[in-house]
């Protein structure tokens, strides 16, 4: 899997790996919808939103795309999948397709409380490219 | 993460306490000092929580030592049961990362006049009861809605906003710590962000580690100071575990982005990015201080107007107005914030910025800031266990103004990740296991209850017994758990 849920004492972290720096932004963001409910498979993509971010880095901008999600749950209930990212200097633009939350078919799991910055880092690996994200639940 | 290395640095001071040696990192302005025995040493084993007390170590006009709690486990930024001690005056700085995001996430203790045979053939009622009346869990909003001047002035006035609402009494408000109202909040700093997140989120649960429990005294260690408290054997009482909601974390957010690139202007080097500070002194810190206070007033409302809800429940599964029930706050302590408070280090006085982060004040007998009532014994300090075993009432001990700068242990600390929780709770019915306790468990998911099985935490009892111990605050009451309601 190119993400999994890994060890933290009291809250959760996100082990996220893909083959390409935009891949790996939509596997974060696949990663963190996986603590919002318990079978993302049952968001259907009803709607489709777009994303556009600004950061001075990609540590930052990460962070900044994760807490977007974590904020479009909370305010407008919505679970997001189909994610689609392009990175470009200083940014991203992003689309996703969701839907709001139905408590008959969607069993949420954490509330999510924010994304942190111990130990993030966006790291390139012999394969691909890598990151560790501590989420507060 | 990486491992911490550190523990092979540990040094004994005494039975409860350990030190690791400013010597053991380059960064270090001061030494670490973890509140522990030998058990509780050994459980920790190789947790980066002890990095975390060394990375604490590192922060400008740090003073004494950067301290560790029994409760102490992996956080981000600080270490679950942190606590630092800044002089602005050398510099010091204060960090969201010693607050964490749930802002002055607390807990708050309920007397009343019943005794557990008043709950017979009740209780399941009153728990079911409870569960429909009082949000919990994800995505739940309450029966309160702000309009955004009225929260303006909830987070600037606190409880005696609620007060003149007829939400809360006087003694729900001379029963908090700080009156429920710190001073100097500066709402105007929350961002439009955040307050959309808090419309309607106060007075509700939430989720993770967040509950209301009822509990019957089961073991009075000091009955003078139980006494004073409005505390007897067989008594039962309401606990209840809240913070900021959404509002809070949305100000620890907006904070630690405003503080980006901010540590470097001031020459600051820090090991996490979690611990992202700005000099008390500064425009930014103080911009932080003034925001984390408006959300610590949102989190004594929010937490009060659960307790009115939970008198509403009591009024009608007793059928008596909760005035006769006796349904009265013992107090309100906060467990995740920064206060400016006058310490003596080293035979002066300063005044310091006192980050707790999974912390709990616990001031002694004759301090100024204990409530009138308690003032001849000390102030409450509420220990919340696991919903199996048990929570404990302590009270603020002399030693822990020289100790930990007025600190004591939060709760039982976590054992197990939740992962693991889940786990081990596989293939089990935790609810089931409660009942077989006697402890009616409801949740709004049943992960919830698998997470926070009682199995999770470490065992409050060994915990506490290191702080009375140690001196930083000593026992007064033993709760047990009878019903708990969870997100």
């Amino acid at each position: 899997m190119p993400w999994q849920v890994t060890d933290h004492t009291a809250d959760m972290a996100l082990r996220i790996e893909a083959s390409t720096e935009a891949a790996l932004f939509e596997e974060a963001a696949r990663a963190l919808t996986s603590l919002f409910v318990d079978d993302p498979a049952t968001i259907e993509p009803r709607e489709e939103f777009g994303f556009e971010l600004r950061a001075a880095d990609r540590d930052d901008l990460l962070f900044d795309w994760l807490q977007t999600l974590v904020v479009a749950f909370e305010l407008r209930h919505m679970l997001l999948r189909c994610f689609r990212v392009t990175l470009e200097a200083g940014g991203l633009h992003a689309s996703a397709q969701g839907e709001r939350f139905d408590p008959a078919r969607h069993r949420l799991a954490h509330e999510v409380k924010a994304i942190t910055y111990h130990g993030l880092a966006i790291r390139a690996s012999h394969d691909g490219w890598r990151a560790e994200v501590i989420v507060d639940v | 993460m990486q491992r911490s290395e550190l523990h092979r640095r540990l040094e004994r001071i005494d039975d409860v306490s350990w030190r690791i040696p400013r010597a053991a990192r380059d960064d270090m302005r001061v030494d670490g000092v973890v509140y522990a025995d030998d058990a509780l040493i050994a459980a920790l084993g190789d947790d980066p929580a002890l990095d975390q007390v060394a990375n604490v170590a590192t922060l400008p006009g740090i003073q004494g030592a950067s301290l560790a709690m029994p409760d102490i486990h992996w956080g981000y930024g600080f270490c679950i049961g942190g606590v630092a001690a800044t002089d602005p005056a050398e510099g010091g700085v204060v960090s969201p990362g010693g607050v964490g995001y749930d802002i002055n996430c607390g807990v708050r203790l309920l007397r009343t006049d019943l005794d557990e045979h008043d709950l017979d053939g009740r209780l399941e009622r009153l728990i079911e009861a409870l569960l429909a009346h009082v949000p919990t869990g994800v995505g739940r909003s309450g029966p309160y809605h702000f309009e955004r001047r009225e929260l303006l002035a909830l987070m600037r006035e606190g409880v005696p906003f609620l007060r003149r609402r007829g939400l809360a009494d006087d003694d729900d408000v001379a029963h908090c710590e700080s009156g429920g109202c710190i001073e100097d909040a500066r709402p105007e700093l929350v961002s439009g962000l955040a307050l959309e997140r808090g419309a309607d989120q106060c007075g509700t649960v939430g989720s993770g580690n967040h509950f209301v429990e009822v509990l019957v005294v089961d073991r009075v260690a000091d009955a003078a100071v139980a006494a004073a408290f409005g505390l007897a054997q067989g008594q039962v009482c309401v606990l209840i575990h809240s913070g900021s909601r959404g509002l809070g974390y949305q100000v620890c957010d907006d904070a630690l982005r405003a503080l980006r690139g901010v540590p470097a202007r001031y020459g600051i080097d820090l090991p996490d990015r979690q611990l992202a500070c700005a000099p008390v002194d500064s425009e930014e810190g103080q911009h932080y201080l003034g925001a984390m206070r408006a959300a610590a007033n949102y989190a004594f409302c929010n937490r009060q107007l659960i307790a009115q809800q939970v008198r509403e429940v009591f009024e009608r599964v007793f059928a008596r107005p909760w005035q006769r029930l006796g349904l009265e706050l013992v107090y309100d302590v906060a467990h995740n914030i920064a206060k400016l408070e006058p310490h003596q280090v080293d035979g002066v006085e300063k005044l310091l910025c006192v980050h707790r982060k999974g912390a709990t004040r616990a001031f002694p007998a004759g301090h100024a800031e204990v409530p009138a009532a308690y003032r001849a014994v000390g102030q409450p300090v509420m220990v919340p266990g696991d919903m199996g075993r048990a929570s404990w009432v302590l009270v603020g001990a002399p030693a822990a103004m020289a100790r930990s700068f007025g600190t004591t242990c939060h709760g039982a600390g976590r054992a197990l990740s939740r992962k693991a929780a889940l786990k081990a709770a596989k293939g089990r019915d935790v609810r089931s296991e409660l009942a077989a306790r006697g402890v009616i468990a409801r949740a709004s998911s049943r992960r919830g209850l698998d997470e926070e099985q009682p199995d999770a935490y470490k065992d409050v009892d060994l915990v506490v017994d290191v702080v009375h111990r140690a001196g930083l605050s000593t026992r007064v009451a033993r709760l047990r758990p009878l019903g708990v309601i969870k997100g």
